[in-house]
Formats: structure tokens, C-alpha cells, sequence
């Protein structure tokens, strides 16, 4: 079952590349967003269209293997219900970071976001931030969000700093993430960040266009 | 019970009445009275309606959090509310489980024990993981989410996190709002698409976002944070947004009055909004921390 959980979000991502390559100024349709929730298999995966198309189906299967490792060390703790206490939600937290990092310990940046998906993913950005509204876009990014000096993938994300907004356009032209993961920035860095766990998964760094 | 003001000492004005396009909520500002004992409440406080109160940008665990606070408790002794909807940022910097105690529960635990529950929507300062996990924050677990109150009063809350308001949580928004027949269909999330902060201000991505969505399905009201002071816009496109954003923090001075949107603001105290709706019509005070009604008024919601 699984092994199957990436197929429906491949198939959304490839689908949104290949449109977002016909057009840039088209936003999903309510059956993309359909076909990328798991669990919906109505539509058989079609092959790469492109190289970028490529790095991002790699990237996705990459993601999709850690969230396999997440469920599984998750699922081997005790679970967060809603009548869990701070200090129980607070412990599986803290638990679930442990359990990640010590399963990556040898974990570096660039191995999810490998030097192609990077490489994709900041034409994303460029494309999303270079129109009218860019600078009010990267204003709203980089609202209270000073950054972290030597940011590390498996560290948790700092306390006292507040997440950044990322805006929906952006959100609408990255593939879409399993449920535990969001994007983030952190400074010029775009994260790939474990909620649950509430470390940083990887990074690309120096995402915004010059 | 509301403590209301002899009709001798009580001054209405007629501030704004803003009918400036078919279907707009009509808004009608009330300068409220003040009286030496208690709050110089103005709300009608009707047996059957529904009473709320709005709170944002609380969770710092200050003084000056404590004593709006109390001053929110004095408010459900005079004006028995029933829910707190937040409007984000419920606590800063770290959310260890004795920061939960600490700038939550000990200043609300009078409410708390008063059995006024809270509703909350994630700010940009809030850990997603740790807080819709907190039972107090009844949030089931979700990042966003809906929820009709318990009342007779035909109403819906709609919960949002605007700072990942990725196309899914877009899409069951519109479908949430599709299947609601409440009358009064409310959202509440972090981020103003109307402000006139001048550390924040509008958020454009945001509004062209959500606006269409709330134009579509009659919304009449919605209430954010984010910029820290209180502001009641003037009706956009028919709708009232207001800006809750000093429940614990203040930023003095900070309301920008050459944006055009304000119809009220208060930038120099801490501030928390009760309402309450009966039918069509939701009456609204805000309340500062020295217990000052500094807003208040009613709004219509179109048929």
C-alpha cells in the first residue's frame, strides 16, 4: 500500500509541469488538486515530460521515502491524540526528532533537494517571484524572518523564530507535499521542514533570484 | 448581566452608515458610554443570541496580557460569552508545556473554569504540531477547520492558516462555504487581507486568495491579527474586516491613517472585541486594557 502512496502525488506533479510549461499563468484546476491527494488512483502515471518534470518526480519519490521512515518511527510511538497534554504532545515531538536523526545521522544537505531538484526549484521560485508582484511576495517572505546562521538538516527549528508565510502562489506552483511536510523559508533558504517532528528535513539555499 | 448606561447619559452617535453597493453589510458605529463601575457595555445581550469575544496575538505571558485578561473576565461577568475565537499567534518564542501554562492557561484560567472554550486559528509564532494538539484549543488535531457553535443563531466559524494556505486548504474552504446554509458564515485566520499596520499591513496574496471566495458565499465579517493593535476597516467590497492583533502585544503608533481603511483603531492599548449576533444583526464592543468600550457598533448582514 505504501509503495503506492507517491504514485497519486506523481502523477499531480508531472501533470502541473507539464501544464505549468504550456502555461505559466494558470492556476491548478480543482481536478489536479484532486489527483494529487493520496489515495486517488483514477489515472495511470505518464511519463516524463522533461528533465525538469524528471527532477521533480525523483524529488517527490525522495520525500515520499522519508515520510515512509517518518511513519514508521511515528507509528512506534505513543500516539498524540486530542486529549494528549502539552507536555505528551511536547515528548512525542522531541521523541520523533530523536528517532529521525538518529536514523539519518549521516543525513547532508542536497539529499532530498539534490543539485538538479535545486536547480528546479529555483526556477520555480524565479518564476513565481519575477512577475508584477514579486517584491511584495518576497516582502511578505521575508516578514519576521531574519534567518539562521548555519542552518543544518536534522536540527530542530529554532523556537523563537516564527515561520515564514509562503504565498499561495507559490505553494500552487511546488509539488505538493505529504501531509508532515511543509515548505518553508528561512531566510533566502527554502526548508523542507517536518512539522511533526519540527526539524528541518533539507534545504536549498540561496533560493531567491538575484 | 450587561450592565447598560441611563438613556440620559447615553450618547449615540451615528458615526458611519456605508450602503456604497448592493448586498454590503451596513455598518452602524456607536460611541459607547463610560461608567465608573464595571464595563459601560453597549451590547444588546439578548437571551437567545449567540455572544462571542475575539482575541489575537495574546500568548506572551506579559503584564500587560494578564491584565486583559482580567479585564476579558469582567467582560463575561457583565456579558456571559460563551466562546474566545483566536485569531492566531496564542504564544511566543518557546511552547514548552509550562510556556502553555504560563501564557495561556494562568491568565484565561478564570474563563476557563467559567466553561468559555477557545477556538484557535495558527499564527506565524504558533507550532502547528503542538497546538491543534492542545485540548484547549479544541482544534481536533487540525490545522484548519470549521465549526458551528452551539446556539440557536444560524452560524458557522471557518478556520484558516494563512500562512500555508496551500490549494488544497483553498479548496475545501470553497467547499465548506458551498455546503454551509448558516447565515452568518464567519472566517478568522492570522494574516489581514485589509490592515493598516504599518509594520505589516494588507496582505494582497492573501486577499486574492480568499476575497472571491468570501464574495461568492455572502460573507459579511471577517476577523485576523497579525498587525499588533485593534482596527475595524471600513466595509471592502461590502464585507468588515477587523484587525484583533493586541491581545498581549502592542506596537504604539503603528496604525498607518493615510491607508483610507480605518473606521476605527486603537494603537496606543491592549485590546480584546466581544459581539454578539441576534438574526441578521452582529453588535460588536472593543475593550482596552484600562476597560475603555473605545469601539463599538453593529453590523447587517444582507439577506
Amino acid at each position: 500500500m505504501r509503495a503506492l502512496r507517491g504514485l497519486p502525488i506523481l502523477i499531480a506533479i508531472l501533470s502541473a509541469v507539464s501544464l505549468s510549461a504550456c502555461n505559466r499563468s494558470s492556476a491548478p484546476s480543482v481536478d489536479q488538486t484532486k489527483a494529487s491527494v493520496p489515495g486517488n488512483t483514477a489515472a495511470a502515471p505518464a511519463a516524463p515530460v522533461n528533465d525538469d518534470a524528471r527532477a521533480l518526480a525523483a524529488f517527490l519519490e525522495r520525500v515520499n521515502q522519508y515520510a515512509t521512515l517518518h511513519q514508521k518511527l511515528e507509528n512506534s510511538l505513543p500516539k498524540v491524540s486530542k486529549d494528549s497534554t502539552p507536555q505528551q504532545v511536547d515528548a512525542h515531538q522531541r521523541a520523533l526528532a530523536k528517532l529521525i536523526q538518529d536514523a539519518r545521522q549521516s543525513a547532508k544537505q542536497g539529499d532530498i533537494f539534490t543539485p538538479d531538484t535545486q536547480a528546479v526549484i529555483r526556477k520555480l521560485v524565479g518564476n513565481v517571484f519575477s512577475g508584477p508582484d514579486g517584491a511584495a511576495l518576497k516582502a511578505s517572505v521575508m516578514d519576521e524572518n531574519p534567518g539562521v546562521p548555519n542552518l543544518k538538516v536534522n536540527s530542530r527549528y529554532p523556537d523563537e523564530i516564527p515561520v515564514s508565510t509562503i504565498p499561495p502562489q507559490l505553494l500552487q506552483a511546488l509539488p505538493k507535499l505529504p501531509e508532515e511536510m511543509e515548505y518553508r523559508f528561512v531566510g533566502n533558504a527554502l526548508i523542507l521542514m517536518d512539522t511533526h517532528a519540527h526539524i528541518v528535513a533539507d534545504f536549498v539555499p540561496d533560493t531567491f533570484p538575484k | 448581566m450587561l450592565k447598560r448606561a441611563s438613556t440620559a447619559s447615553l450618547v449615540i452617535g451615528l458615526l458611519c452608515l456605508v450602503e456604497g453597493w448592493t448586498g454590503a453589510a451596513r455598518v452602524v458605529a456607536v460611541q459607547a458610554p463610560q461608567s465608573a463601575g464595571g464595563l459601560a457595555l453597549t451590547l444588546p445581550n439578548k437571551a437567545d443570541s449567540f455572544k462571542f469575544a475575539v482575541l489575537g496575538d495574546f500568548g506572551t505571558g506579559s503584564k500587560e496580557q494578564y491584565q486583559l485578561a482580567a479585564q476579558m473576565k469582567q467582560a463575561h461577568d457583565q456579558y456571559p460569552y460563551t466562546l474566545v475565537i483566536l485569531v492566531g499567534d496564542n504564544l511566543y518564542g518557546s511552547e514548552r508545556p509550562q510556556d502553555f501554562k504560563k501564557k495561556f492557561e494562568d491568565p484565561y484560567q478564570p474563563l476557563l473554569d467559567a466553561g468559555v472554550k477557545f477556538y484557535a486559528s495558527l499564527g506565524n509564532h504558533d507550532d502547528p504540531q503542538e497546538q491543534r494538539n492542545y485540548k484547549l484549543f479544541n482544534m481536533d488535531g487540525k490545522r484548519y477547520y470549521s465549526f458551528k457553535p452551539d446556539t440557536k443563531q444560524s452560524v458557522r466559524f471557518f478556520v484558516l492558516e494563512s500562512s500555508y494556505l496551500e490549494p488544497q486548504q483553498v479548496a475545501w474552504f470553497e467547499q465548506e462555504l458551498k455546503g454551509s446554509n448558516s447565515d452568518w458564515k464567519i472566517p478568522y485566520f492570522h494574516h489581514p487581507p485589509y490592515s493598516s499596520g504599518e509594520r505589516h499591513g494588507s496582505d494582497p496574496q492573501i486577499r486574492s486568495a480568499l476575497e472571491p471566495l468570501f464574495l461568492k458565499y455572502n460573507v459579511s465579517v471577517v476577523f485576523t491579527g497579525h498587525d499588533h493593535f485593534y482596527e475595524r476597516t471600513k466595509p471592502q467590497k461590502g464585507i468588515v474586516y477587523f484587525v484583533c492583533g493586541s491581545g498581549g502585544q502592542l506596537r504604539k503608533g503603528n496604525i498607518d491613517k493615510s491607508t483610507g481603511l480605518t473606521a476605527a483603531g486603537n494603537d496606543q492599548d491592549q485590546a480584546f472585541l466581544i459581539a454578539e449576533i441576534n438574526g441578521n444583526e452582529l453588535s460588536f464592543n472593543a475593550i482596552s486594557r484600562q476597560g475603555k468600550v473605545f469601539d463599538s457598533g453593529s453590523i447587517t448582514r444582507p439577506k
